[in-house]
């Protein structure tokens, strides 16, 4: 057999091992983007997503029993569609209404997004507006 | 208002002068006119040093508060300390386009310096490329994303940093990981050159690998500083978040990880020419496909950069440099045989070719979580994956690198016989003791029991190596062939990472508690007390400050809030940093009821992440000092102007 044979075959196996790792852990392991009005029109129940929009001014921090972390309640809208979310834990640090996040986490029947998970874009300047010429 | 004009001047001549390089430089290459080969190189000099004129004018700019440039309103305020308005020059988008173009000014000239030993065509292709490049980037910096743009009135006071921003760390991680970046371009601009010229010897490797190692050790180093600041300034708690800026940084390091070491089979056997082409070229095109999904935001990250008009002209630039590559390869596959006979299965050169396989693998995984937004936003809903689909796929690649890593450097090059194999027993004894010895510990978890005995295997074998030099001539061979000892020391730096990242990852432990002043908490074997909480008042914000006793010590995790900028708070984490474990606290927030709640962690080994990558640099640095022809390697800095040849 020659070299370039052998060589081609074990990169064959190679690849072979490589896409079927990628297509089994992206299958299981993939959640769905939404934006708030997408999830609303299509709600998903049974699993995780993430999903984005921007936080409103009803930040509410219930008081918390001791042993949990801190709680805070919020809407997240987009363009047509509000939704609530629940949140357990600490909040990224530049978190404040008028923000884009993204939260991750679960829709429960209540209606109410419980989320595991709130990221922020975090802008690369402060301010969200800025000088232009 | 006069540095504006100034800035937009110098680069619009550096445009001018790098374009005419690039149309010169192909023409001359192109005839073999020895004269104008020599201007073509000179107009690139002049270019790169008009770039640094335009970054003069910035960096003044930027010192003297001149708030007619928006640049400067921008990113500044009056009240950001002098080091921290100096970094803003890399700090947003324009200005680190500039700094990009600055890095691939200066390293392109020092590397087209002595490129006439490589001959005349080839050399004046390189330059051609090398300004074909910058072109793009001035371009770039005078129609779409000038720094010198002027406000129509002045403001009295900019618009400050991003408290987060306001970092030592800004001082250091942009810098090295965007030089990292540009410095990328050199070794493309050779291989594409060699390709042009229809050289397949591997002159060009010889000429490029510092280059090669300098992009790479800027790239390590820029990847660790990023974690180190997730770690310690972001503060939730790890360092690693499949991101993707962090995963575009981390592709072309591995793409360049794998031909530093396939460029030795073809240097010592004159094999696997035409794959290294192919992943220098891959590791630029990843580059600049990286820079394009980081600043156009065309899929979700944390941390993009504000979405601005230069995305199309990235993905133009994109397109242009895959279409030139594949054609230059289509074109010169045929010339690219290699010589010398093929070697055995079981040889160095089988351990390379295997690890550069894994190694390309690795960049598939990453490439497809990364674009995975946009794919499957093209056929239907738009799907992203977490840190368990890298786990599952890029984790059993990275264990089998590992177990080549120990492998790997015990076999000879061409076969491996009897003798050679027999080598292969300390490892592995090593690799059993480990497994055996985290069994009886209680280990079950199968990743963590492959992790650590083939990292701890992959360091025995470096271990044997040096000291089969020692026992030889005890100092001597080590000195004489430090490159190839010197790689090993960032073998060995690599392995004490993978002891870090491995702990902290598998051993990982989280609490999140609410605590009134003198309750206590225990956490893996560690005793916390919160002692109470003060406000304090500093120059721009205020901080609220949690005492934590923890042993003789007291930890002062705070939150700041910066009253000028919106009342934008900011986590301070405090850290206690063990070499077993970081204990690492985080204030999540006072409640009404005088209690404050935390979320603690404790990372096992994380210290050894930081440690480790300084031994990886100290390899790369301490193997190629003195080399032939190699001038001491500038590693952590770019290299000076050089002076017209």
């Amino acid at each position: 057999m020659s070299a370039v044979l052998k060589w081609g075959a074990v990169m064959v196996v190679v690849a072979g091992c490589v896409g079927y790792l990628i297509y089994s852990a992206s299958g299981g392991a993939s959640e769905y983007y939404l934006t708030v009005s997408e999830l609303r029109s299509h709600p998903v129940y049974d699993q995780d997503v993430r999903v984005a929009g921007v936080v409103q001014g009803d930040v509410l921090h219930p008081s918390t029993p001791a042993g949990f972390g801190p709680l805070t309640q919020f809407s997240e809208k987009d363009s047509t569609a509000t939704i609530q979310v629940v949140y357990r834990g600490p909040l990224p640090d530049i978190f404040q209404p008028g923000l884009t996040v993204v939260a991750e986490g679960r829709l429960g029947a209540d209606g109410v997004f419980r989320a595991r998970q709130v990221l922020v874009k975090c802008p690369s300047r402060f301010s969200t507006t800025q000088y232009t010429s | 208002m006069i540095l504006a004009y100034l800035g937009s001047g110098a680069l619009l001549a550096a445009l001018i002068m790098a374009g005419f390089a690039a149309l010169l430089s192909f023409w001359a290459g192109w005839v073999e006119n020895l004269v104008m080969i020599q201007v073509g190189r000179r107009a690139f000099y002049a270019a790169a040093a008009l770039v640094v004129c335009a970054s003069v004018v910035l960096e003044a700019g930027l010192l003297t508060h001149d708030f007619s440039l928006a640049y400067v309103a921008n990113h500044t305020d009056l009240a950001t300390p002098m080091p921290l308005v100096a970094a803003a020059f890399y700090g947003g988008q324009e200005g680190s386009l500039l700094y990009w173009t600055l890095v691939l000014g200066l390293l392109g000239s020092a590397s087209l310096v002595a490129s006439a030993s490589l001959g005349p065509r080839l050399a004046a292709y390189a330059a051609a490329v090398l300004a074909s490049i910058a072109t793009f980037f001035l371009v770039v910096l005078v129609l779409v994303a000038s720094p010198f743009d002027l406000l129509f009135v002045t403001p009295p006071d900019g618009l400050g940093l991003n408290p987060v921003l306001r970092d030592g760390g800004m001082l250091i991680h942009p810098p090295v990981v965007l030089a990292g970046f540009a410095s990328f371009a050199i070794p493309f601009s050779f291989a594409a050159a060699a390709l042009l010229a229809n050289r397949a010897d591997a002159g060009w490797i010889a000429h490029t690998r510092r280059y090669a190692l300098v992009a790479w050790s800027l790239q390590s180093a820029g990847l660790l500083l990023g974690m180190w600041w997730a770690y310690h300034v972001l503060g939730w708690g790890g360092y690693w978040g499949w991101d993707p800026v962090e995963n575009v940084a981390l592709m072309p390091w591995l793409a360049t990880t794998a031909y530093l070491h396939s460029s030795q089979v073809q240097e010592r056997r004159g094999r696997l020419r035409a794959w290294n082409f192919g992943l220098v070229i891959l590791a630029f095109l990843l580059v600049v496909f990286g820079t394009f999904i980081v600043r156009s935001g065309v899929v979700p990250s944390v941390h993009t950069f504000a979405i601005s008009a230069i995305g199309p002209w990235f993905f133009a630039f994109l397109g242009m440099c895959l279409v030139f590559a594949l054609v230059l390869l289509g074109l010169r596959a045929g010339g690219l045989k290699s010589a010398g006979r093929p070697a055995a299965a079981v040889s160095r050169e089988g351990a390379f070719v295997l690890q550069n396989m894994l190694l390309i693998g690795a960049v598939a995984v990453v490439l497809w979580g990364t674009v995975l937004p946009l794919v499957s936003g093209l056929f239907g809903q738009e799907r992203v994956v977490g840190e368990s689909y890298y786990d599952r796929a890029a984790g059993p690649l990275f264990v089998l690198i590992l177990g080549l890593m120990a492998a790997g450097p015990l076999l000879p090059w061409r076969r491996a016989g009897r003798t050679s194999l027999r080598a292969l027993r300390w490892p592995l004894v090593a690799a059993a003791v480990m497994a055996a010895f985290m069994m009886v510990a209680g280990v079950r978890s199968l990743p963590a029991l492959l992790a650590i005995p083939l990292a701890l295997a992959a360091a025995v074998t470096c271990v044997v190596e040096f000291g089969r030099a020692i026992a030889k001539g005890r100092l001597a061979p080590i000195i004489s062939r430090r490159r190839r000892y010197g790689a090993y020391l960032a073998h060995i730096g690599l392995v004490v990472v993978v002891v870090g990242v491995a702990a902290s990852h598998f051993w990982q432990q989280e609490k999140d508690v609410t605590l009134t002043p003198g309750q206590q908490v225990s956490i893996g074997g560690y005793q916390l007390t919160y002692a109470g909480m003060e406000q304090r008042q500093l120059a721009d914000h205020s901080e609220l400050v949690a005492a934590m006793r923890f042993g003789d010590r007291t930890l002062e995790p705070a939150r700041a809030t910066y009253a000028g900028l919106g009342g934008q708070s900011l986590t301070h984490v405090a850290i206690s940093t063990t070499a077993t474990a970081d204990v690492y606290v985080i204030f999540a927030g006072a409640n009404s009821d005088g209690s404050a709640s935390f979320r603690i962690l404790v990372n096992p080994m994380v210290s050894w992440i930081w440690a480790g990558g300084i031994v990886i640099i100290l390899g790369v640095v301490l193997g190629n000092v003195g080399q032939r022809r190699a001038a001491p390697v500038p590693v952590l800095t770019p290299a000076p102007l050089a002076a017209p040849s």
